[in-house]
């Protein structure tokens, strides 16, 4: 089958999303068939530019190439999946949070304004318009399939991904906390800092880039023995993280599936979330596969303190993580989008 | 956004003032809110809200305010001869009349309103208004329509009205903790409340009950209501030998409205020919969670079969109304659980207020934005040496991208 794999592409970023549309293309190609990454450069802002990269999507034809049909198209996010095809399946990473459940917080982007109003009543219709049109629409994880429900009364099955292919492992654990996420707000790293702070004990190695880096490294001055910065790390780097590390600590604001728990698992490790962290709360559940606590620096050292004064209990809830993991694979995934 | 909101609002007795009663305190938990009055200055608003229904005393103004701003039009019910008429004849502006006849009829039109004006013809608010709706006159103004009805939304775009519109189903109300009183009863206990009148084919009614009083000795009707003035509702009841079946109530307060409503078994609603209206009635059946009999026209039509039974209006109506009189007792706990599940699912009233919200957000700045996409399309489009970029737009308008 000739599958076209649409995704938006933001020049110059690089995390989970891509990560993913990556593992699915070559998924689909391990499995026999013709799959093709296609991507449109995706710039948001500002005000009603959001729209234009919409209808960018829209006039793609992607029906067939080089005079040959594509069968299917696999759409990941908005606004890739405002494509047009007969056989469009959608596979919701996550909408525009922006004009959703971020809208009137400090991650949203529309003020009150009439015509900002009116945007983001555009971005819900086209979302309407272009969810309808899809055979078949996934939801990435139970939280984004609710908010599909909530906001655009839409039916999403459940369908959550495998996260990167890592040499994945694990080893005994070296007492420190890891944090594996892209430096922005939303992903919450100053939680884990502000804990350090409040508990001399806890040592932190936070991996990942991001443009909130400069405040998270002011805010971590004067704790230089206890957080280390690791910046971008390689696939091989990241693993001996993973494997060596006490615990993962994952707490972004309602996140909507977060890779990170998945990769935690699959190298046995515990994950240390929060009680608002959205879709990764699916698979951390509290003393069973980690630690889930209130988002609040002392609740989160309390956490990573138990964890380290328990570490046979950390290890028995990265095991129990692992089987978590382990059952989500691409043979699932594939055969869903598929059939 | 501050929206600017006219309305008829009590003490008027009109539907569509008990309507905003139930919606503003639910609108101003979202966006603000300026109630305007009439003879008032207009407030400032980012958009404006206009309900418009048939009765010129209560909607006058507000048609008048609207001409003078356009915006928002609610249209509580499709046909509004009785406004216009009121709003041109009756305050001597005859010209007024004729153009609107002539907007909807042409020059047809034109010459029956000079019959009528004349006396040469009956006052066809009167006689046929559902024949000359004459809701142009207010459609022409509206900058983006919101109906409640698919019944009306079809209608107003026949009559050439092309902006946005929006179909918001009738807020619900609230059920209110009623008891039922002791004094009504029967067997069963059949309810038909509102204005009484031959549009809500109360002859028919009253037809169809003495015969089934026939098989059941015990059924009695309530009809709540004041009746039309041509309308000798007691003659009929002596006719049909109904008077101890039938108990007569004129107005009653909102209490004891629910109350009886509440202690009846079946509830009667019938309409022809319609005006596209909504009914408050009903929606207060629904949520009361009772069998209700509808006529099967207009936005009556379009509510659910397992809710609602409906009785066609054709020559089987009076046989046909017994019968489901007679199926709706039986099967009222069925019937009833559909309803209030329906209203429950449809008709909540956040559900009802977030929808306003939505569609006065587009209509208050719906433009700009699509003006500022269609701009950058265009000045694409024509930077590589488009020459159609209309049809970008119209491509653009398919999605959903611009409105």
């Amino acid at each position: 089958m000739r599958i076209a794999v649409c995704a938006p592409q933001v020049p110059f970023v690089h995390g989970g999303a891509e990560v993913m549309t990556d593992d699915l293309v070559a998924a689909l190609r391990v499995r026999g068939h013709d799959a093709e990454l296609v991507t449109i450069p995706f710039k948001w802002y500002p005000g009603t530019r959001v729209l234009d990269q919409a209808f960018l999507w829209r006039l793609v034809d992607l029906t067939e190439s080089d005079g040959r049909a594509i069968d299917r198209v696999i759409a990941t996010k908005f606004p890739a999946y405002c494509v047009r095809h007969p056989n469009k399946i959608v596979w919701v990473l996550h909408q525009f949070r922006q004009a959703y459940d971020y809208d009137r917080t400090e991650l949203g982007q529309f003020s009150e304004s009439p015509e900002d109003r009116a945007t983001r009543r555009a971005v819900e219709r086209l979302d309407a318009t272009a969810l309808a049109e899809a055979r078949r629409v996934f939801a990435t994880s139970q939280n984004v399939a609710d908010r599909l429900r909530r906001f655009n009364g839409a039916d999403a099955e459940v369908l959550p991904h495998p996260p990167q292919t890592l040499p994945y492992r694990t080893a005994e654990p070296e007492g420190f906390v890891l944090s594996v996420n892209r430096l922005d707000r939303a992903k919450r790293i100053d939680l884990l800092i502000e804990a350090a702070r409040s508990e001399p004990s806890l040592r932190i190695v936070i991996a990942g880039e991001g443009p909130d880096r400069e405040r998270l490294e002011q805010l971590a001055g004067g704790l230089d023995g206890q957080i280390e910065f690791a910046g971008r790390v390689d696939d091989d780097a990241l693993a001996d993280l993973y494997a060596r590390c006490l615990a993962v600590y994952y707490a972004p604001v309602d996140e909507d599936f977060g890779m990170v728990p998945y990769e935690a698992f699959l190298s046995a490790k515990p994950v240390v979330t929060t009680i608002d962290a959205g879709g990764p709360l699916e698979v951390v559940r509290d003393r069973e596969t980690g630690v889930v606590v209130a988002p609040e620096p002392a609740s989160v050292a309390e956490a990573c303190t138990y964890l380290s004064a328990h570490v046979d209990e950390a290890k028995a809830f990265g095991r129990a993580g692992q089987a978590v993991a382990r059952r989500v694979n691409w043979d699932a995934c594939v055969d869903a989008l598929l059939r | 956004m501050r929206v600017a909101y006219y309305s008829p609002l009590p003490p008027s007795r009109s539907g569509v003032a008990d309507y905003s009663t139930l919606l503003l305190p639910a609108l101003r938990e979202r966006v603000e809110v300026v109630v305007a009055e009439p003879g008032k200055r207009r407030p400032a608003a980012d958009v404006s809200l206009y309900h418009v229904g048939n009765d010129p005393e209560a909607h006058g103004w507000i048609v008048d305010e609207l001409r003078a701003r356009p915006g928002v039009v609610v249209l509580h019910e499709y046909v509004l001869h009785h406004l216009v008429a009121g709003i041109t004849i009756g305050r001597g502006d005859p010209r007024g009349y004729l153009d609107a006849m002539e907007r909807e009829l042409g020059v047809p039109g034109r010459l029956l309103g000079l019959g009528v004006l004349d006396n040469l013809l009956p006052l066809l608010w009167e006689t046929q208004p559902e024949r000359f709706p004459l809701s142009g006159a207010v459609l022409d103004s509206a900058h983006g329509l919101i109906v409640h009805s698919q019944f009306v939304a079809e209608r107003a775009r026949a009559a050439g009205y092309d902006g946005r519109l929006w179909r918001i189903p009738h807020p619900a109300w609230p059920t209110p903790a009623v008891e039922p009183p002791a004094d009504a009863a029967g067997d069963p206990l059949i309810g038909c409340f509102g204005f009484l009148n031959m549009n809500k084919r109360v002859p028919q009614l009253l037809e169809a009950f003495a015969s089934l009083r026939r098989s059941r000795p015990g059924a009695r009707l309530l009809l709540a209501g004041a009746s039309g003035e041509r309308f000798d509702l007691d003659r009929r009841l002596e006719r049909l030998g109904l008077g101890d079946g039938v108990e007569r109530l004129d107005y009653l307060p909102e209490g004891r409205m629910w109350s009886l409503m509440a202690s009846c078994d079946v509830l009667v609603n019938l309409r022809y020919p319609t005006m596209g209206e909504t009914s408050g009635s009903v929606m207060r059946a629904l949520s009361l969670g009772k069998a209700l009999v509808v006529s099967d026209v207009g936005w009556f039509a379009e509510l659910p079969d397992d809710a609602v039974l409906k009785v066609p209006v054709d020559e089987f109506e009076v046989p046909t109304l017994e019968a489901a009189l007679v199926l709706a007792a039986d099967r009222k706990a069925e019937l009833g659980a559909a309803a209030r599940a329906y209203v429950e699912r449809e008709h909540a009233l956040a559900r009802v207020a977030d929808a306003y919200v939505a569609a006065l957000e587009v209509a208050a700045g719906g433009d700009l934005v699509d003006d500022a996409v269609l701009r950058r399309i265009a000045e694409a489009a024509v930077e590589v040496g488009h020459s159609d970029p209309v049809s970008l737009a119209r491509a653009a308008a398919d999605a959903g991208i611009v409105g």
